[in-house]
């Protein structure tokens, strides 16, 4: 019976996810709360809910990472790493052969081609725009009077021809208002957003390459609406994880759990990191800027060339 | 208390009006001229008797100028707009420039328009360096900019002066491309500001004053061995400098930049001026044999392409990693780029594409970008032994 566990936590714009594993890489425990932007108390009652569920006190725990935009705000990690990473290691872990992923998150969406190891290839992210992200999504259900959760369902019912000119997650929903005005039904608005939205992704998905199998991530993943519309964009089928929002934090407790293995004894992990040859994060001529992690001594997250040099 | 040369350096880098009134007042009399990069041959201007200025983007932000020019402009040509717009190109005597690209040349003619005091010169010289006329028509362009600079200073541009001034800038030049090779070589820690700090004040000072206090900096940089961040090449902003604060997040992420092609880089220091030849045969040889060194997607050449520079370069530097910085919207840049992105993924050289703004970058997105191909680079690592 393995007594090691390790925690991953995804501190995103809009939802903070905490994981914890076992040794094997099984979860034990999942948590998501939504708490709006980076919030370090959604992340609290995030990490302390899947402790909670998996019966363990932090002390226990053998190696926690953190992903997502806040990070580097999360305490006691060994290690950071981005979402991209941990998405690809997630989802790979969840979906076997999976090559291309496509998350889509409160403020961000991303493709990422993954290799047969497992890690990123390719990846290309959405610009400063928030079309097609999560909150895009809640900005469309605003506009129809509909629930967040209802929302695929309406556009499930209705024909997606109408014509949906602006992706601008401001001016769309002056669109939409105006679409409402003209009487045309609900749910051919929210079809036809889905639909245009699914174009949008189509064209980031153009960015890295399109890969089968693919599997979307992310909060979106769980809108029937938004899998049936980037299904057909791509012409693929579009597999989803049973749990799709932690997936990234799942890869960075797997990532966590990685880092463990291969710091007792050092041993070559095929695909994954491999050591550094020193010993500490304070030794001379080392920056945890970007550094492995896998070190003695604690990880300086605000580790800065301007500071260092 | 003697100001340290490296902070003097800073200084007259980011502070062109500030450099420019101190060279005033030590030259009463003197002229400056606003120089548009990327292909005007300073050396005739400075023997000329003039302070030649390569027109920095001052990275304000683009207000009155906004409307001068259209949002699918670059950064730099709307910021030149702008700094035409509120008096800010009013530093210069005259502005002059060679031939650059489209975009570049709209900023000239707002400044042409807007300021129709101020002397703006425009000379074509030939893009097409392959074609057997080419090297004449260069050498009849460089005549007429050696006139044109004659007759704004009111001097002669003598075989004697522009020697000197070959030999001053040529030097200069020297001593930077020394620094570089000091980075890529990895015995001196140099940060990317730096370095475009160095580059940026070189294109602002006279070159004697400015070669002075590059060796007095080389001296006062302590070294330092590098650490086992992920070495990455710069490439592109072939005509203005990226933003700093950028180039921070980039090393801050985990990247070790190592070598570049930047205008504020390797670029600027491709080619010096032959001291050989003829000073003017040479002025135009400069010109001609650029490309050759460190191709640019605004010139035509059919022996020239960066992408195999590019793949060599990397070869030379030991760089694992090729970032490129796009400015939005620069078209000869967007044009070539699937050149070198098919190129670097056929090499298997790791590659991230950053579309840079000349205001409002989002630097948080930008810095998940590069922390996830350090972490693509590191996780393919051989391992150590």
């Amino acid at each position: 019976m393995t007594t090691r566990h390790y925690l991953g936590v995804d501190l995103g714009s809009t939802t903070a996810k905490a994981v914890v594993i076992d040794g094997l890489g099984g979860i034990a425990a999942s948590s998501t709360i939504a708490m709006g932007a980076v919030s370090r108390r959604g992340m609290q009652r995030a990490i302390d809910a899947a402790l909670e569920s998996a019966g363990l006190e932090t002390a226990e725990l053998s190696g926690t990472v953190s992903t997502g935009y806040g990070r580097k705000l999360v305490p006691g990690v060994q290690r950071t790493f981005t979402e991209i990473t941990c998405h690809a290691r997630g989802t790979s872990e969840m979906v076997p052969g999976v090559r291309l992923v496509i998350d889509v998150g409160g403020q961000d969406s991303k493709a990422i081609t993954v290799g047969s190891d497992g890690l990123v290839d390719e990846f290309a992210m959405n610009d400063r725009c928030a079309s097609g992200t999560g909150r895009f999504y809640e900005v469309l259900a605003r506009a129809l009077e509909c629930e967040i959760d209802d929302l695929g369902a309406l556009a499930m019912q209705g024909n997606d021809d109408l014509e949906i000119s602006t992706m601008c997650a401001t001016f769309a929903e002056t669109e939409i208002v105006s679409l409402m005005a003209q009487d045309l039904p609900v749910a051919d608005i929210a079809s036809s957003v889905h639909r245009a939205i699914a174009a949008r992704t189509l064209a980031l998905v153009a960015q890295v390459g399109k890969r089968t199998p693919v599997v979307l991530t992310g909060g979106v993943a769980r809108n029937p609406a938004a899998v049936h519309f980037l299904s057909r964009a791509l012409r693929v089928e579009v597999g989803v994880p049973e749990q799709p929002q932690i997936t990234g934090a799942y890869g960075a407790a797997l990532l966590a759990l990685e880092a463990d293995q291969r710091g007792r004894p050092v041993q070559d992990v095929a695909g994954a990191d491999h050591l550094f040859p020193r010993t500490s994060h304070d030794e001379p001529g080392h920056s945890c800027a970007g550094c492995d992690g896998n070190l003695a001594g604690p990880v300086d997250l605000g580790a800065s060339i301007a500071v260092r040099r | 208390m003697t100001v340290p040369a490296m902070e003097r350096l800073v200084r007259a880098a980011r502070d062109t009006r500030g450099y420019v009134a101190a060279w005033r007042a030590a030259h009463p009399d003197g002229k400056v001229l606003g120089v548009m990069p990327m292909n005007f041959p300073r050396e005739l201007a400075h023997a000329a008797g003039l302070l030649p200025v390569i027109v920095p983007d001052d990275q304000e932000p683009v207000t009155e100028g906004r409307a001068l020019l259209p949002e699918f402009y670059c950064g730099f040509t709307r910021n030149l707009a702008d700094q035409v717009a509120t008096g800010r190109l009013d530093l210069y005597d005259a502005v002059f420039m060679a031939d650059h690209c489209i975009q570049l040349v709209g900023a000239a003619d707002v400044a042409r328009q807007l300021q129709p005091e101020t002397p703006v010169f425009f000379g074509m010289l030939a893009t097409s360096l392959s074609d057997a006329w080419a090297g004449q028509k260069v050498a009849e362009m460089m005549n007429t900019f050696r006139e044109e600079v004659e007759a704004l200073s009111g001097s002669k541009v003598t075989d004697e002066s522009l020697r000197a001034s070959i030999a001053a800038y040529n030097a200069d030049r020297r001593a930077l491309r020394q620094i570089f090779d000091e980075r890529t070589a990895g015995s001196t820690a140099w940060a990317p500001t730096e370095l475009q700090d160095l580059v940026a004040s070189a294109m602002v000072m006279d070159p004697v004053e400015h070669l002075a206090l590059l060796e007095l900096a080389r001296a006062e940089k302590v070294g330092q061995p590098r650490d086992e961040r992920v070495r990455v090449h710069l490439s592109g902003h072939m005509c203005h400098a990226p933003r700093r604060e950028l180039l921070q997040v980039i090393e801050d992420s985990g990247a070790l930049v190592v070598d570049d092609d930047l205008w504020t880089g390797r670029r600027f220091l491709s080619t010096d001026v032959d001291e050989v030849l003829e000073p003017m045969e040479a002025i135009g040889h400069w010109y001609t044999s650029r490309n050759g060194n460190l191709p640019c997607p605004t010139r035509v050449q059919h022996d020239a392409d960066w992408d195999t520079w590019l793949v060599e370069s990397t070869e030379r530097s030991g760089a694992e990693a090729v970032i490129h910085l796009m400015p939005k919207f620069c078209e000869p840049h967007m044009l070539l780029y699937p050149e070198l992105r098919k190129r670097l993924d056929a090499e298997g050289i790791a590659q991230l594409l950053i579309e840079t703004e000349h205001e409002g970058i989002p630097l948080e997105a930008f810095r998940t970008r590069v922390e996830a191909l350090v972490e693509r680079v590191l996780r393919k690592r051989p391992a150590y032994a």
